[in-house]
């Protein structure tokens, strides 16, 4: 934690001094308006000096010419003299800019001194401007915008052997572009091991480690294509689909809550955008289509017509991705700024995952930085508002469509139908019991009052005169209800409510509805766009028409959208704006993806900021060979599975880890790759693809976690925005604000803490220990030889049958019960047992036999102390002679002796001394008669000594001993599943060492061992825990 | 500035990394290296980040001479009623009754009124300054000299979430901004190892209003979020081993996972994430025993028990937390906030009686807590806070019977006071128009409190950025911020 502090801030440190020197010229003459001067005025001056038609002070920053000109305050710069340029006093006495915001002393010394030498441009200026800041060919000419263009690739031949080049990318990362032709640097590290590589290609390319199979069949392979096989073998897994699903829902915002007020409301339906990804990404669907659905599915899909078919509700399921954003419209929040957060948000998740740009900062004002005016950003807005219409809202509900076929409709109605006819039979039946009741209640009056009454009664309610209201009050029996029915006539009710069960169970038939959530453009809505003053949707100024960004073509060559394209039912914005976006012409969208994907390959891209390739973002590392990545993977049908291979076939991705290598350096998993990673070696990870997500709750301590026993991959445990699952957070999975563009990599204790005390790792400990039981492989004698003994047992207790000898005062013989049943000792299978007959104990008490097999549990101190023992003996029958028990301590002989017979005696005993070794017995024996001698006798012993204990006869109850034999074996298994890799010999040596002491304590320490399990188990539990808490395993390798 | 950093980084930290490298790293050998980087701690971040940083809470250099290291802000949800005690409107207890001329905003229409009213609690003045405060907070009127009472503060918005996250976020209303806390811990780190350094007190009765938003890190890493001290046991989750684990296993298990660790930090030499983890694990461990010894406050003696209250059922509960939050902020611990369950300082009705009995549940703690800070000599670097986040209106909330009246919202003018840490004591600041309504001189919002407080902490409002979604945030969101100098001492 503390030493990558420093690293990284003086990484900082230094890349800013590159940045200041690489873009301010040591000479003053070399510094120009355009390429030095305009970015600090863009940033700071321009909202009230340029970028409107109203200039304030009547000052205009945007060419020289005007700014010696100057405005209502005379000129603002006299070139040659920043000391009596106007403007420069104006900032250096910080009146300008107004407001808090200051121009850094760098850069006004810049300003101050490209002024000394004279205020130059680059190039003449026009002597008429437009209005607006307009985009230079300095601004157009950043690395971003530029068309892509496929760099010359050397021959990989031309490469010495030492170099190792492979692949386009390696020739291109090692030819040296800035220096002499031919050049080129050799420094690569060596392959990492076959281990390593298969375990990486896993875990990037489907987020699970190998299984312990599937590492040792890749490790045999014999023959050379092995690795281009294993990866076309992990590029053929439906998991595949749900690893990089995942990264697409990161920057796509997924989330199954709607957020933005404090209802969070839950998103029934945005899984099947989650499932349409996956789905999406397994069948290599090409990468621009991939993007044109979701942008425009609707658009494609077409108008309904009857059913949807298969394809439409695919297509529809796509735009899925602009509903991401959070939406509070159905939940409080629907008015005009609800509405317009929405479209705010959603086109936000378009910038930063599409265009790489922060389009949002154009929002309010022209970008600061960007060459993106204002009118771009509500350009890009008019695509969007036919279907995202803030004046004509639809609330999230609305907008879903339903699947129900006609056929389902039919069937609800038929169903519907024959419901109605049972309500209708109930009715009939009502009606009857109720003139049943009423003519029974009327045999009790007499004339004339019968005939009023019933008049009264049979008039409706608000036509009742005074008089037949008093009369029906005064007479409150008469009025019977169908509430009241059941008094008059008992079995009506049970009679009338088979009907109601009737119905119910009619209706069940009915076939569920389901519904996608989709963004669905109305067919005929083209309302215009207005740019909103300032981002205030209350002061709207002009109509903005449908276009691409400006920056994006050539100067005066901008790509503008149709208002509403005629062949299709809907305006057709977001199709040409999909179409343009993945076409040949547009600079951006093929490098931000082909950057994110090798983000993902390698921990970061070759822009480290992979949402913003603006001003203000990093430059490309390697601009060739992001390029050359662009255009291969334009040209090659957007096939994202083949860029896999290209980057995954590459030295430079299977070189070893180095912490000084520019490319690979060692990576933590995400949060959803460590819980699945857990799962999965605890031998519980359910694999099954699709579906609802997996419900959350809170638990007693207040912390968020998955509901019960769900082990399906965390890919589909719901994403509420107020609910974060703490693990997912506490490893930096996203909480949905918006999007995520990359995620954090925190390392803090509260981690540490969650992976020593959390109750999903001890409960994936536990299951993984178990696991290493099953069948673990047994080593071969050289392996085993270094290895120290292991304590033969963990138990204190001993179960067994003997005798009491009076003359000794001892307990005579002790033999252990031979058979285990799995909850009890006896003598064998089957009772009685040829020998021993009845004797057997189990937890809670026993039986003995006959004389010489009284039972006896045998209680073995590990340490000096003073015992104090507290117990009830019972016996419940009133049969036979009942039992009698004695306590016997090695020491000094017998403690207390007691009988219970159908009754119960307490066997408390205080103040008993023992040494470490001494044993204490508690024998029941028959007394005469061996009938109806069940008896239980649950003792607690509490040792005060130099270890407090508490032992329970009960909760420490344990069978056999685990075989100790097996445990070097086991702690191999522990390995193989865990790391994918066999133990060192001196890591099984820590290993069985790490074991020997646990038995040894949790032997001494009898709350160590939680009720069933043995010292064994939990001692190989805690070493399972650790392997899973570990660093090997929270690393990709 | 910052060249100067970059020419007397490098070196030492190419020899400590060397160190590090060679050594394989122990308890002793960990305490040493965090020593080191005391001494030379990084700068903290300031301006354009270009790089994707990975984040920590090692102790950085503040941008300029801190006033204060730590914070303790009590933070009294719902809106205390300023006229009723803290700011005195002889105006309004002449007008009782009458109707208001002004212009109001309401939030309860249904019961709105217009007619004023008055206070019903005597004011008189306190202490040296004299300052004039309510008869409803005689302890807080023992402070009087030590704390600065801001009456002019301003949100602007009626709304408590509306107001809340603005205190916390820096903008009105928006959810998923860092809270103020975990702004300073990015920028500064922690100063203790054995604790997290931004902790929050939340209350028994149940979350504060806007939940857990309270303590959002937002849009910065999880690892500044502020992490809740339960009002029961367990007060900090997962810090208990299970039972089963407590002591020597979980001692063994540690020891083991720290030998595998280490063995597996060998095979990548200079990686300093691993490093990190390793680290973390023992800070961990150092945790369930730090933690535990923070909270135990049977050390503290009976005169300090009583002074905070804890031998009255009225202030026992608010007393302990308060008593708590000054043993964090001893202990290192950056950041405390203590919250309330709901609002109960939103008197919309009943004004008669509950205002009383909330000022009765926090006025002897609060003001024990300054006095007791003092005492010890740590008021000079721990800055605390006391106030809602917004105020209320000096008309009638008509709730039908008078004795059932009480007070709306207002967002235009209320009152809170800070202590220590670099502000002047013993002084008033700002006032409101003769009712109380609105704040009329040297306004202070939100943003200018904040600015004032990283002032305070040497941290340049302006200049601490954070790199998110390629956009630069800042605390204070580019608004207006101004940092109030004339209540610095």
């Amino acid at each position: 934690m503390m030493m990558r502090a420093s690293t990284h801030f003086a990484l900082i440190l230094c890349v800013k001094i590159f940045c200041v020197n690489a873009t301010v010229p040591l000479f003053a003459a070399d510094l120009t308006y355009e390429q030095h001067i305009r970015p600090i005025f863009r940033a700071h001056c321009f909202d009230c000096h340029g970028a409107t038609e109203d200039m304030e002070g009547g000052l205009d920053l945007r060419q020289v010419r005007l700014m010696r000109k100057g405005g209502d305050s005379g000129s603002a710069i006299v070139a040659n003299r920043p000391e009596d340029s106007y403007l420069v006093e104006r900032i250096r006495s910080g009146e300008m800019p107004p407001g808090d915001h200051r121009i850094s002393s760098e850069e006004i010394e810049t300003i101050s001194r490209w002024i000394a030498a004279g205020a130059k441009t680059a190039r003449a200026e026009s002597e008429t401007i437009g209005s607006g800041l307009g985009i230079t060919p300095e601004e157009r000419d950043f690395w971003s915008f530029r068309p892509i263009r496929r760099p010359l690739v050397r021959e990989i031949d031309s490469f010495p052997p030492e170099a190792r080049v492979r692949t386009p990318i390696d020739a291109l990362l090692q030819t040296k572009f800035d220096g002499a032709a031919g050049e080129f640097d050799v420094t690569v590290s060596p392959d990492a091991d076959r281990r390593t590589l298969i375990l990486r290609a896993h875990f990037d390319l489907i987020g699970l480690p190998p299984t312990r199979e599937s590492t040792q069949r890749w490790i045999d392979e014999k023959a050379d294509d092995w690795y281009d096989r294993m990866l076309s073998e992990l590029l053929d897994s439906p998991h595949y689909g749900e690893r990089w699903a995942r990264h697409w829902l990161d920057v796509a915002g997924y989330a199954d809550s709607e957020g933005y007020t404090v209802t969070d409301a839950e998103r029934s339906w945005a899984w099947r955008y989650r499932d349409w990804v996956i789905a999406s990404l397994n069948r290599g669907k090409p990468f621009d289509q991939f993007l044109i659905e979701q942008l425009a599915g609707d658009e494609l899909a077409g108008p309904r017509t009857g059913d949807l078919t298969a394809e439409q509700i695919d297509l529809l399921t796509a735009t899925g991705f602009l509903r991401m954003a959070a939406d509070g419209t159905g939940s409080g929040a629907n008015h005009a700024e609800g509405r317009n957060q929405v479209i705010v948000d959603t086109l936000k998740i378009v910038g930063t995952s599409l265009f790489g740009l922060s389009l949002q900062c154009a929002q309010c004002h022209d970008h600061r930085y960007d060459p993106i005016p204002q009118s771009d950003y509500y350009a890009i807005r008019a695509v969007f508002e036919p279907a995202l219409d803030w004046q004509a809202w639809q609330v999230p509900n609305a907008r879903r469509v339903s699947l129900s076929t006609a056929e389902d409709r039919e069937k609800s109605a038929a169903i519907e139908a024959e419901a109605k006819t049972i309500a209708a039979a109930k009715a009939e039946k009502l009606a009857a019991y109720m003139k049943q009741a009423l003519d029974e209640e009327m045999t009790k009056y007499e004339e004339p009052l019968r005939a009023q009454l019933r008049q009264a009664y049979e008039t409706v309610s608000d036509k009742r005169t005074e008089d037949q209201k008093e009369l029906l009050a005064k007479n409150p029996s008469v009025n019977i209800t169908p509430g009241n029915l059941y008094q008059y006539i008992p079995e009506s009710k049970p009679k009338l409510a088979e009907f109601d069960k009737q119905i119910g169970e009619v209706r069940t038939k009915k076939p569920a509805e389901s519904f996608v959530r989709a963004l669905v453009e109305p067919a005929g809505h083209a309302p215009e766009t207005k740019l909103f003053h300032r981002g205030d949707h209350r002061q709207p100024k002009q109509t903005v028409r449908p276009a691409a960004l400006a920056v994006a073509a050539p100067e005066g060559k901008r790509v503008e959208f149709a208002l509403n394209d005629s062949s299709l039912a809907t305006t057709g914005r977001r199709l040409a704006l999909a179409r343009w976006m993945t076409g040949r012409e547009n600079p951006m969208l093929a490098r931000v993806i082909v950057n994110r994907v090798w983000m993902h390959h390698f921990g970061k891209g070759l822009v480290a900021t992979p949402s913003d390739f603006g001003k203000l973002g990093a430059r490309p590392t390697h601009p060739e060979l992001l390029d050359w990545l662009a255009d291969e993977f334009m040209s090659t049908g957007w096939n994202l599975k083949r860029l896999h291979r290209l980057i995954m076939t590459s030295t430079a991705w299977r070189a070893r880890s180095d912490v000084n290598s520019p490319f690979r350096s060692l990576r933590r998993l995400e949060a959803e790759t460590i819980r699945d990673r857990m799962l999965h070696v605890a031998g519980v990870l359910d694999e099954s693809l699709f579906g609802p997500p997996l419900k959350i709750k809170e638990d007693d301590t207040g912390q968020i976690i998955v509901d019960g026993e769900q082990s399906r991959r965390s890919l589909y445990v719901q994403a509420r925005r107020s609910r974060p699952v703490g693990m997912m957070q506490s490893f930096d999975a996203p909480v949905m604000e918006t999007n995520c563009e990359s995620r954090s990599n925190s390392t803090v204790a509260t981690q540490s803490l969650m992976l020593l005390n959390g109750e999903f790792i001890l409960s994936c400990a536990a299951k993984f220990a178990e696991r290493t039981a099953e069948q673990p492989p047994s080593l071969t004698a050289d392996r085993l030889a270094p290895l120290p003994d292991l304590p033969k047992t963990g138990s204190p207790w001993q179960y067994g049958f003997g005798s009491f000898d009076e003359s000794k005062n001892r307990t005579d013989t002790f033999t252990a019960l031979p058979h285990w049943t799995g909850t009890q000792w006896q003598g064998s299978e089957g009772l009685p047992d040829g020998k021993l007959g009845w004797a057997l104990l189990h937890a809670t008490g026993g039986h003995p036999d006959g004389a010489e097999r009284s039972v006896i549990r045998r209680w073995t101190a590990t340490s000096d102390g003073v015992l104090t023992i507290e117990g009830k003996l019972s016996h419940g029958s009133a049969a036979g002679d009942g039992v009698r028990g004695r306590i016997v301590s090695s020491g000094t002989g017998k403690l207390g002796e007691w009988t219970a017979h159908n009754g119960s005696a307490p066997t408390t005993i205080t103040g008993i001394e023992v040494k470490s070794g001494d044993t204490v017995d508690f024998l029941t024996d028959c007394r005469g008669s061996v009938t109806s001698d069940s008896f239980t006798w649950p003792v607690q012993l509490k040792c005060s000594g130099q270890r407090q204990q508490t032992i329970s006869s009960v909760q420490h109850f344990s069978g056999p001993p685990d075989s100790v034999e097996e445990i070097p074996g086991r702690i191999v298994r522990a390995w193989q599943l865990a790391y994918c890799r066999e133990p060192s010999d001196n890591e099984l040596l820590l290993g069985v060492r790490y074991i020997a002491d646990q038995i040894v304590e949790l032997g001494a320490n009898p709350q160590a061992v939680p009720a069933g399990r043995t010292a064994v188990s939990q001692a190989m539990t805690n070493l399972c825990q650790t392997l899973l808490s570990s660093n090997e395993f929270l690393y990709v390798e | 500035m910052e060249s100067k950093d970059s020419k007397t980084m490098p070196p030492t930290l190419v020899s400590r990394r060397g160190f590090l490298n060679q050594q394989a790293m122990g308890v002793g050998s960990l305490a040493l290296a965090w020593l080191l980087q005391q001494e030379d701690a990084a700068a903290a971040p300031k301006g354009e980040l270009k790089e994707p940083p990975t984040f920590d809470l090692t102790p950085k250099r503040p941008h300029f001479a801190p006033r204060a290291k730590a914070m303790i802000s009590l933070f009294q949800h719902g809106g205390p009623s300023h006229m009723d005690l803290t700011d005195p409107k002889p105006e309004l207890t002449k007008y009782d009754g009458t109707e208001y001329s002004g212009k109001v905003g309401y939030s309860f229409v249904n019961e709105a009124s217009k007619k004023l009213m008055g206070t019903r609690w005597k004011f008189a003045p306190h202490g040296q300054c004299g300052t004039e405060l309510s008869e409803l907070l005689p302890e807080t009127a023992d402070i009087v000299d030590d704390i600065c009472l801001i009456r002019s503060m301003h949100t602007g918005a009626n709304g408590h979430e509306v107001s809340i996250r603005y205190f916390h976020g820096g903008i009105p209303g928006v959810l998923g901004r860092a809270h103020m806390a975990s702004w300073m811990l990015y920028a500064l780190g922690s100063e203790t190892q054995d604790l997290p350094a931004y902790m929050v007190l939340t209350d028994p009765g149940g979350h504060p209003v806007d939940g857990v938003n309270n303590w959002s890190s937002g849009f910065m890493p999880a690892l500044y979020q502020g992490t809740v001290l339960r009002p029961q046991e367990p007060r900090i989750l997962n810090l208990d081993p299970p039972p089963h684990l407590r002591g020597e296993p979980q001692r063994q298990n540690l020891e083991f996972l720290q030998t595998l660790n280490r063995e597996h930090a060998k095979r990548f030499p200079g990686e300093n994430d691993l490093q990190a983890r390793i680290a973390s694990y023992e800070l961990a461990a150092r945790m369930q025993t730090s933690a535990r010894e923070a909270l135990d406050i049977s050390q503290e003696s009976k005169a300090t028990h009583s002074l905070y209250g804890l031998d009255d059922d009225a202030t026992r509960e608010y007393g302990t937390r308060c008593l708590i939050a000054r043993r964090l902020v001893e202990r290192g611990v950056r950041f405390v906030q203590l919250f309330l369950n709901g609002q109960p300082w939103d008197n919309h009705s009943n004004l008669g009686t509950s205002l009383p009995s909330i000022c009765r549940r926090t006025d002897k703690p609060s003001a024990a807590l300054v006095k007791d800070l003092k005492q010890r000599g740590m008021l000079d670097e721990v800055l605390v806070h006391w106030g809602g986040e917004i105020g209320r209106l000096p008309v009638t909330q008509n709730q039908g019977a008078p004795e059932k009246h009480g007070r709306d919202h207002n967002g235009q003018g209320f009152s809170i006071w800070l202590a220590g840490g670099g502000v002047k004591p013993g002084m008033t600041f700002g006032a409101t128009d003769e009712f109380g309504h609105r704040a009329v001189e040297n306004v202070v919002t939100p943003n200018d409190y904040q600015a004032t407080l990283l002032h305070l902490f040497g941290l340049d409002s302006n200049e601490l950025a954070f790199q998110h979604n390629g956009q630069k945030q800042s605390l204070t969101a580019g608004r207006p911020a101004r940092v109030v100098s004339e209540i610095l001492s």
